[in-house]
């Protein structure tokens, strides 16, 4: 994204709607800092500027494209390899049953809440999950960007590209998720530059609760008093 | 909607707080189920969300039905849990083999639920936030900018409107209209931001 410096009066009514900070006043011009900006879109899409003085180039090339497919959820780009924007995670797990009793899915959100995340940060948990022995889930749009499945590595040219957020999703056997969740906080404490959600997935028992939320208590764990439940619709 | 699990600011003391529903046809399934989708979509249309998606980006309900079949989804918020419970109850009754995801506390979810007579199938829990929490805004514009899975909303716009409504420039109500707008899945909760933003103006 950029600004048109002929058609930009400063009004600077377009600063504050950026989510990353990005657009700035710099020399008494208002620009877009070319490497804080993620793709979004939302400057566009709030169709705030009085003058449509900020513009999108004609095609953003690769790997800048990665921003976009990562930050902005109307765009995908086939030369990234990522057909769609990420999985059904358990949203259709009444149809699917990809979680079942007995493992718990996983999913590390990088860069969320407002502070975005460099793809080096998503590097780090793909070769730390993968040391791990994990199972990915194969329709994320992650997993086109791994380089090597054996380490987990990243593609080495897309490392400084920034996002809005990128998800790592993976499968645990339950006997191992507690120790597992353990690990993973320590290395995100230590090793990240950003911030990272971590939640979990876990299939219902026959009364409709959740063993495994009881685990996580006892476990000293304080998850958040709301979340996401399916609630098996879609069975008729 | 995928984080909306990581939404803050609910609290088990108060229960009957703001549901987000969220229907979605299993890929495979997507061609096969554009009737359900669109009998989903006016069922909740017919029940006033208070945001649904696609309307931030100004669409009518012709559009939201026509938009919801094309992406095999829909996604709205309510703020009164007995209107989730007629939802659910109403697309219950017509089997129409559709997923549907609650967002909210779970003891909400669980209450919708019982209801009607159904059970949680999968739970999707969050622990929280990890890494650099340094560089994390302040708890209450989290309440606001976590209000958008894909983290659209701003948190210097927050601020700027907080400023604004201070200087008697803009009500809440206002300020929650313009917040919303880059959420295009319709997620985010204007009567709770309007809540959240008068009393940031007012403790600032
Ligand atoms: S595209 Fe997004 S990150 Fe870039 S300037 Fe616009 S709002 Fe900011
Ligand atoms: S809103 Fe438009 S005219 Fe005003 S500062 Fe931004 S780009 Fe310039």
């Amino acid at each position: 994204m950029y600004i048109d410096k002929d058609l930009c009066q400063s009004c600077l009514d377009c600063l504050p709607v950026c989510p990353m900070g990005a657009i700035m006043l710099k020399d008494k011009e208002v620009i877009i800092d070319y490497e804080m900006c993620v793709e979004c879109g939302v400057c566009r899409r709030f169709r705030i500027c009085p003058e449509d003085a900020i513009k999108q180039v004609e095609e953003i090339p690769y790997p800048r494209i990665i921003r976009a497919v990562f930050s902005d959820p109307l765009v995908t780009h086939e030369s990234t390899g990522i057909g769609g924007r990420g999985t059904e995670e358990m949203k259709t797990n009444d149809v699917t049953n990809n979680f079942t009793l007995g493992k718990i899915g996983f999913s590390v959100e990088l860069g969320r809440p407002g502070v975005g995340a460099y793809l080096s940060d998503l590097d780090k948990v793909a070769r730390k999950v993968t040391s791990m022995g994990v199972i990915f889930a194969e329709e994320n749009p992650v997993i086109p960007l791994i380089a090597d499945r054996k380490t987990g590595a990243l593609r080495p040219e897309i490392l400084k590209e920034k996002v809005l957020s990128a998800i790592v999703e993976f499968l645990v056997p339950e006997e191992d998720a507690l120790d597992f969740i353990d690990e993973l906080k320590k290395f995100m404490n230590e090793e990240l530059e950003t911030v990272a959600t971590m939640s979990v997935i876990s299939r219902a028992d026959q009364n409709g609760d959740s063993e495994f939320l009881k685990k996580l208590k006892d476990h000293g764990e304080t998850p958040y008093p709301n979340g996401k439940v399916n609630i098996g619709m879609a069975i008729v | 909607m995928t984080h909306t699990l990581n939404r803050r600011g609910l609290s088990e003391d108060r229960t009957h707080d703001e549901i987000v529903i969220l229907c979605m046809a299993q890929q495979k399934q997507k061609t096969q189920k554009q009737e359900a989708l669109k009998e989903i979509t006016r069922t909740i249309l017919k029940y006033k969300p208070d945001n649904i998606m696609s309307a931030p980006l100004g669409a009518n309900e012709e559009a939201i039905i026509a938009m919801s079949v094309g992406a095999g989804i829909i996604t709205a918020v309510f703020n009164n849990n007995e209107d989730v419970r007629n939802v659910v109850a109403e697309i219950k009754s017509k089997k129409l083999g559709v997923s549907m995801v609650l967002s909210g506390l779970f003891e909400d979810v669980r209450g919708i639920c019982a209801a009607n007579n159904m059970q949680e199938h999968t739970y999707h829990i969050s622990l929280g936030i990890f890494g650099r929490t340094d560089k994390l805004p302040d708890d209450k514009t989290m309440e606001i900018t976590t209000q958008c899975g894909h983290a659209l909303i701003s948190p210097h716009l927050v601020n700027d409107i907080v400023k604004k409504i201070k200087k008697g420039k803009m009500t809440g109500a206002e300020g929650a209209r313009l917040l919303i707008k880059p959420c295009v899945c319709g997620v985010g909760n204007p009567k709770r931001i309007e809540t959240i933003l008068d009393e940031m103006a007012k403790s600032e």
